[in-house]
């Protein structure tokens, strides 16, 4: 019963993190750049979401309007920094992306934007029902979050797999340099990676807010390490792995909090199972040598 | 590319230093022009009302000048202030700031202390020890101030009060309430309850107010929860009640569904949960989410408007212990409420009453000292009695280790704003 509970607990837990993990693998692929400023865009996403559903009060309004701008702001992202840094050695756009992080953040924190204050996200289950049976339950919240991290996961897919845009990302994430000499466009299709990957992000901030009921300049900061985890548990640059180990985390969060309680807090967890993982797999769960 | 890579970075730096720079002083909002109806100044007989266990003498009062208070004049005496207004604890601090503001405003339009104006140096510690000890020395050594306050967390506020201590200036912790910060000695004073008190009520509340027994503790792991739920236990165990779960969670957490399936399953009549606002909200929105109907008891760190908003409906009903009581008639708390929605435009909260407080009890005792000397201010907050200029309740007297002993109240949600559930007036039970 219980254990039920717990568990679907966990699969909308590991939908939250499967999404910001998404757009970072994405990213990850095509440019092998560790992209932590993405944790910036997830809250920019939020932002937008909460300030467009207040404006115009319907969610799915606010989903997408927050899921066009953060897309366009991690393509100025990309545009502004990693492109001038994408032949220099690794760490360096590593380095501006801590940076663009913490700068970001504390411009978040100014009055004129999003201020001290947590704001509240009240769209509720955006009038979809709840799911209630006698051995688990999903609120309405829950059955929004699931749905929406399906279909955004089914679009990726299908671009992924059926689109030239797809194929062009996966020649450049298996050999950038190759990938242009047979022509193709390698700028165009790394912004559009990025587009759709801070997209991702954006909506996922949009749906921890309203599942949290709460929207706040460094709601990131949890997200810029914990979306590492995923994807280097599930193997860097493969999104299949991202999905797989956000279930795993989400479910070991929830269950060892739930039997044995905080022996540790939940977010150390995370990093106690990928010492682990990287112990038997340093490649990760699904990734390739 | 070389050029430009150099050219980012350099960009970077000058960026990063510009927005350094106007980091600290940023937040403080221009107080908007207020019609001064101060209606204050007939606090002296309020004082009578309040059933105080010494009801020897009336308050020696802050000279409430009748009408046209003479406006203060010469050299202004200076007050420390830090609090967080950024990081994670920026919305305490901001309101925190804001109210030692609003009060030191409220003072110098009744004439200033000692007719001279008072003014408050300002920093932001970002609710970090390292730097709120850096802020310290800068107070004592740079701006020469006579006394201080403290508007941040325990941790912040532990790290500054000893070097406070060793300059032999005086300091008062607004709202940290962890009981290491006044154990460090006799210069250091607290206006918010100690925790372990504000535990012990809470018990208090649960076994004799609501007449409940099992209960469930939900613990912010942190000096604050810590401390909190050691009083609850303590006095939990004098008057019978059973723990029948006990669980930490860490500062920031917002999953509580696990936990929540726990409690369900305790068999618990009632929640005794320590955290923050933000933290509480989450809890309460999901315990009521997963099904989870029983009562739900907190304390002032709920005390904010902004956990009724973020909670929503389901904060209706919470119960919490506090030092603010909304419901009050008392003058100052009706001024302090009142005129801090009018100038900065949302409503106050505990934190923010607590400083306020924090600078009405100093601004008292330099006047009541007749000077600015260490020793004398020290002396007239000791010797404090049945004070009833401030916004959190009256204070009825310090204890010899420099916590305070008034009534606490408790507030219930109801219809999206706390209200007067119970106020404790027993002073064995509120004494720490």
């Amino acid at each position: 019963m219980l254990v039920l509970q717990n568990l679907s607990n966990a699969l909308i837990l590991a939908c939250t993190y499967i999404l910001m993990a998404a757009g970072l693998t994405m990213v990850y692929g095509v440019l092998k750049v560790l992209h932590i400023a993405h944790a910036s865009v997830y809250t920019v996403g939020a932002f937008v979401g909460v300030l467009t559903f207040s404006w115009v009060g319907n969610f799915w309004i606010a989903l997408t309007v927050a899921m066009l701008v953060s897309g366009v702001f991690g393509v100025l992202i990309y545009r502004s920094t990693y492109f001038y840094l994408l032949n220099s050695p690794r760490t360096v756009p590593l380095i501006a992306s801590v940076g663009m992080f913490v700068m970001f953040t504390d411009l978040l924190q100014k009055p004129f934007l999003m201020g001290a204050y947590q704001r509240a996200f009240p769209a509720g289950g955006a009038g979809l029902p709840a799911i209630k049976t006698a051995l688990f339950s999903f609120t309405a919240k829950q059955v929004l979050i699931l749905i929406v991290t399906v279909i955004l996961l089914a679009i990726v897919y299908l671009i992924l797999t059926r689109t030239k845009l797809g194929l062009s990302w996966q020649a450049a994430s298996m050999d950038r340099e190759m990938a242009s000499a047979v022509g193709i466009n390698l700028n165009q299709s790394i912004a559009a990676n990025f587009f759709l990957g801070s997209a991702l992000a954006g909506a996922a901030g949009v749906l921890v807010g309203v599942y949290n009921n709460s929207v706040f300049a460094t709601m990131g900061d949890l997200p810029s390490y914990k979306a590492f985890i995923i994807i280097v548990l599930g193997g860097m640059g493969s999104l299949p792995g991202a999905i797989l180990a956000s279930l795993i985390l989400a479910i070991v969060e929830n269950f060892l909090v739930a039997s044995i309680g905080y022996v540790l807090p939940r977010d150390s967890i995370a990093f106690l199972v990928l010492i682990l993982m990287l112990m038997f797999r340093p490649n990760g769960l699904l990734g390739r040598e | 590319m070389k050029s430009k890579l150099s050219f980012l970075l350099i960009a970077l730096v000058i960026l990063s230093l510009v927005l350094a720079g106007c980091a600290p002083q940023a937040t403080p909002t221009a107080p908007a022009e207020q019609p001064a109806q101060t209606e204050a100044p007939q606090v002296t007989e309020a004082a009578a009302e309040t059933e105080a266990p010494q009801p020897t003498e009336a308050p020696m009062e802050t000279e409430a000048p009748a009408e046209e208070p003479a406006a203060p004049s010469g050299e202004p005496i200076k007050i420390g202030f830090f609090s967080p207004t950024t990081g994670f604890a920026a919305a305490d601090g901001t309101s925190a700031l804001q109210s030692a503001q609003l009060a030191v405003k409220i003072i110098n339009e009744r004439g200033g202390v000692l007719g001279r104006p008072l003014e408050l140096v300002y920093y932001d510690d970002a609710a970090k020890p390292d730097q709120a000890s850096a802020i310290a020395r800068k107070l004592i050594e740079q701006d020469k101030v006579v006394a201080a306050i403290s508007g941040s967390y325990s941790g912040a506020t532990r790290a500054a009060a000893p070097i406070f201590q060793e300059a032999g200036i005086p300091m008062l912790s607004a709202y940290a309430i962890h009981p290491e910060i006044t154990k460090t000695g006799n210069m250091i004073f607290r206006i918010g309850t100690l925790a372990t008190t504000q535990g012990r009520v809470g018990a208090e509340l649960v076994g004799k107010v609501m007449n409940l027994k099992k209960v469930a503790i939900l613990t912010i792991d942190n000096d604050f929860g810590i401390s909190l739920t050691d009083g609850f236990k303590q006095h939990a165990a004098e008057i019978g009640l059973e723990i029948v779960l006990e669980e930490k969670y860490p500062l920031g957490e917002t999953e509580f569904r696990p936990i929540i399936g726990k409690i369900k399953a305790s068999g618990a009549e009632v929640v005794y949960a320590t955290g923050y606002y933000n933290e509480a909200a989450n809890l309460v929105s999901q315990a009521r989410d997963e099904g989870l109907e029983i009562p739900i008891i907190g304390q002032e760190g709920y005390d904010s408007p902004k956990f009724i908003e973020l909670a929503g409906p389901a904060a209706e009903g919470v119960i919490i212990t506090t030092d603010l009581n909304r419901d009050s008639e008392r003058p100052m708390t009706r001024l302090f409420l009142e005129q801090y929605e009018a100038t900065y435009g949302e409503k106050a909260d505990m934190v923010g009453a607590s400083a306020f407080d924090a600078v009405m009890v100093l601004a008292y005792a330099i006047n009541t000292a007749g000077s600015t000397d260490p020793q004398a201010i020290v002396k007239a907050i000791s010797e404090l009695k049945n004070f009833e200029d401030v916004a959190s309740g009256p204070f009825w007297y310090y204890t010899p280790e420099r916590e305070v002993v008034r009534p606490i109240s408790s507030q219930i949600v109801r219809d999206g704003a706390f209200h007067l559930y119970h106020e404790f007036t027993d002073e064995a039970l509120v004494k720490p």
